[in-house]
């Protein structure tokens, strides 16, 4: 479905009252709100009116429910802060283009978010089905045992707060692209070719020395531009970095470079995986 | 409704609790520092409104609760993620709380079948106990509601407090699709302009 500029303007109360398809209709207008200011403030606007209306609905829950919270939060680790580190997802504080969800974006842990990409490819890719497909797929799955429930609840906080990730896990299209490297190791691709993003994590790529980085590049035939460095490895598995703005012609490359990274890349990548968008 | 009503649009900061609003964003920035004091304190004053919006939506206690439960220990866990800049703590919190609820309703939905998809209207009602402080807010959103056209209302509340997608209310309306999305739009710009959102 294609919707003009217009049209997705009038979203803006649909979206800030969460009354949009959760399919791709409130992925796309996600993004289209990294894009266009007016609407991103509008949406604020619209979402302090909701707010209002929430407070306006106050009910008090029976108070066990303060136990109960209460224990789960001593139990619970919180989330460390985001630490930006692809440059490319930097954007400088207070600037126009952040949505109000920009901030709020965790990251998976590696092995998770790893194993979030299979599930994503078994239930949300080969099968085509959204996020919340899945998760309707996996309330009746009763063959998916504890661990996966572990999962669905990391992938449910993905698909709330890091919607990037999700929306690229979730695109309807996505492609699992895979390729070994040169050094040994995987790297694990999730390419949503419809909006031109990709998500990465390797597993297995062997230690560099001290001073030595991994880093991530789309090369083009025209130009090529640093995704960031490789987040350092977990068990051998690196948390998801994202890229953006994939053209036709990318390659997703891999190069060791010296710390803290380079402009362009100074050595033979060890990976050149093609992007078919 | 309410005895106080002419005090309450006199007394009343412009929005829900703003007066309070930055005591909150504090709370919650301390929140993400661990101190379980500070959560506390948040939550005492969010879960009214974080519960209250959530049984809107789902309508059974038992659902509610438990959804609430989850989210408050998401914003535990996310407290890390906030960020003042860009907007304040209560509507960052009720934001999750009604997308969860939501979450629910439409994970729900699939799992019962799609013939079910329409089958409640749930317009907003008071049986649910009120907490005497949430009053004036209730009020203060309740004369704005009156100043919608009634498309405008009826749209709104369905879709906030009702769970429904747009598409869904469009057709408990009868109303076109584009028709809603403007009547949506246009119904919030006039709230916002009466609750005195900046």
């Amino acid at each position: 479905m294609r919707l003009f500029r217009q049209d997705l303007h009038t979203l803006t109360g649909a979206y800030a009252l969460d009354a949009l398809d959760q399919g791709g209709e409130q992925a796309r207008f996600a993004r289209h709100l990294d894009s266009c200011q007016s609407c991103a403030s509008e949406v604020r606007g619209f979402r302090e009116v909701a707010t209002a209306m929430a407070f306006a609905a106050s009910t008090e829950p029976p108070a066990e429910l303060r136990d109960r919270v209460l224990a789960d939060v001593a139990r619970t680790r919180q989330l460390p802060p985001e630490v930006r580190t692809h440059a490319r997802a930097r954007r400088a504080p207070g600037t126009a283009t952040r949505t109000p969800r920009a901030p709020w974006l965790p990251w998976l842990s590696g092995v998770v978010a790893t194993a979030a990409i299979v599930v994503a490819v078994v239930f949300g890719v080969a099968n085509a089905h959204t996020h919340s497909q899945l998760t309707a797929a996996q309330a009746h799955n009763r063959a998916l045992a504890a661990a996966q429930a572990s999962l669905q609840a990391e992938l449910d906080q993905a698909r709330a707060h890091d919607q990037v990730l999700a929306e690229i896990l979730g695109a309807p299209h996505a492609r699992l692209l895979s390729q070994v490297t040169t050094k040994g190791g995987v790297a694990d691709v999730v390419l949503d070719a419809a909006t031109g993003r990709l998500v990465v994590a390797t597993s297995g790529l062997p230690a560099l020395p001290p001073g030595k980085v991994y880093q991530l590049w789309l090369i083009g035939p025209v130009r090529i531009v640093s995704v960031g460095l490789l987040p350092s490895a977990q068990s051998g598995v690196t948390r998801p970095v994202v890229a953006t703005g994939i053209v036709k012609g990318d390659k997703l490359g891999l190069t060791v470079e010296p710390a803290p990274g380079t402009k362009q890349p100074t050595t033979t990548p060890i990976i050149a995986l093609p992007l078919p968008v | 409704m309410n005895p106080n009503e002419s005090d309450a649009s006199q007394l009343r900061p412009a929005t829900a609790d703003r007066r309070g609003e930055q005591d909150l964003d504090d709370l919650l920035v301390h929140v993400a520092r661990g101190d379980q004091a500070a959560f506390e304190a948040l939550y005492d004053r969010m879960v009214g409104p974080v519960y209250g919006v959530i049984r809107r939506v789902l309508r059974d206690p038992s659902q509610s609760e438990e959804v609430a439960q989850e989210v408050l220990l998401e914003v535990w866990r996310t407290a890390t993620r906030f960020d003042p800049a860009i907007g304040g703590a209560a509507t960052w919190v009720l934001t999750i709380a009604h997308r969860r609820a939501i979450d629910r309703v439409r994970s729900t939905i699939a799992a019962a079948g799609r013939e079910q998809k329409t089958a409640k209207v749930s317009p907003p009602h008071d049986e649910v106990v009120e907490a005497v402080e949430a009053s004036l807010d209730r009020e203060r959103v309740r004369r704005c509601l009156e100043t919608l056209t009634e498309i405008q209302r009826e749209s709104i509340t369905l879709a906030y407090y009702g769970g429904h997608s747009y598409r869904e209310v469009a057709e408990l309306l009868h109303v076109g699709l584009g028709a809603i999305k403007t009547r949506i739009r246009d119904g919030l710009i006039r709230m916002r302009d009466c609750l005195g959102v900046s």
